[in-house]
C-alpha cells in the first residue's frame, strides 16, 4: 500500500504527496481511532486531523524502518491516549455512541461487536482492531502499541476472551 | 460463539471513510501550520519595531537643543531601520 515514491516526496514537504499519503491512510485510522473512542465521531475525527497533522511535522523523521501505516498508528495511539489522559471523568465514553453500521455491514454480529469492543480496554481494543481488522502482524502490532511483544500477545489474548464471554452471553 | 466465528467477525475490515471533506481540512491545517513561523517573525518584527521607534524618540528629545551632524546620523540611521523592518512585517503578514 505504501508507495516509496510518495512518502520520499512528502519527507521533502512536497504537501501534494502528503495530501495522498493522507487520503490513502485516511480510512483506517479514522477506524481505529473511532473504534478506541467507542463510536465517537467527532472524537475520532479530530484525534485523526491531530494524526496526520503531527505526522506531517515529523515526517522528516520517518525513516523507513516500520511501514508508513504502522508508523501513523503508532501516532494515532499515542495521541488517543494523551486525550483520554486528559479526559475529565464525566467526559469517559463508557458506550458506544456511533450510529449502526449501514449497508453491507449492518449485521446484528456486528453491531454486538462494536458493543462489546467498548467493554474493552483501549490497549485490548487497539490490539485485536490491529492484528485483525487492519492485518498487522503481533509484531508490527507491538511496534504501533510500542509495546513489548509478549504484552501485545497477552492483550490480544485477553480481549478475545472477554468478546467471547460478551458475544456468548448474548440472546 | 466459536473461536473461528470469532475471527471472522473481527478480520471484518472497518468500514471505509470518505476522504474529501477529511482531506480538505487536513490541507487548511498543513497550511495554517506552515504559515506558523511568519506569524511568530511579523511578532516579534512588531516587538522591535515599537522598541526601535521609542528609543529614537527619545534620542530625538533629548539632541533636540544640541544637534550636531553626528547626532542627526543616528536617528537617520533608526529610522532607515525602522522602514526595513515595516517592509519585513508587511511581507510576513502577507505570506501568514
Amino acid at each position: 500500500m505504501d508507495d516509496p515514491g510518495l512518502i520520499d516526496r512528502a519527507i521533502r514537504k512536497d504537501v501534494a504527496a502528503f495530501n495522498a499519503l493522507a487520503r490513502l491512510h485516511q480510512s483506517k485510522v479514522r477506524g481505529l481511532l473511532l473504534r478506541l473512542t467507542r463510536g465517537n465521531h467527532a472524537t475520532a475525527d479530530d484525534l485523526a486531523q491531530e494524526t496526520f497533522l503531527e505526522a506531517w511535522r515529523a515526517i522528516g523523521n520517518f525513516r523507513g524502518d516500520s511501514a508508513f501505516a504502522t508508523w501513523l498508528y503508532r501516532i494515532a495511539y499515542s495521541r488517543f491516549l494523551m486525550q483520554a489522559r486528559k479526559r475529565k471523568p464525566d467526559e469517559q465514553l463508557d458506550d458506544w455512541q456511533g450510529e449502526a453500521p449501514s449497508g453491507e455491514s449492518a449485521t446484528h454480529a456486528r453491531i454486538d461487536l462494536e458493543r462489546a469492543f467498548t467493554k474493552l480496554s483501549a490497549p485490548e481494543s487497539a490490539a485485536l482492531t490491529l492484528c485483525f481488522a487492519l492485518g498487522l502482524s503481533n509484531t508490527e502490532a507491538a511496534e504501533a502499541l510500542d509495546m513489548p511483544l509478549g504484552t501485545l500477545k497477552s492483550h490480544v489474548l485477553r480481549g478475545r476472551e472477554k468478546l467471547k464471554a460478551i458475544l456468548g452471553d448474548q440472546p | 460463539m466459536n473461536d473461528t466465528d470469532l475471527d471472522t467477525l473481527l478480520s471484518t475490515p472497518l468500514p471505509e471513510r470518505d476522504a474529501g471533506e477529511f482531506s480538505v481540512l487536513l490541507m487548511e491545517k498543513i497550511a495554517h501550520d506552515q504559515a506558523r513561523p511568519a506569524r511568530i517573525l511579523s511578532w516579534i518584527t512588531v516587538g522591535l519595531l515599537t522598541l526601535i521607534v521609542a528609543a529614537a524618540s527619545l534620542y530625538g528629545a533629548q539632541m533636540m537643543n544640541h544637534a550636531t551632524s553626528f547626532s542627526v546620523a543616528i536617528p537617520s540611521l533608526l529610522t532607515v531601520l525602522t522602514l526595513a523592518l515595516s517592509f519585513a512585517v508587511m511581507q510576513s503578514a502577507r505570506e501568514a
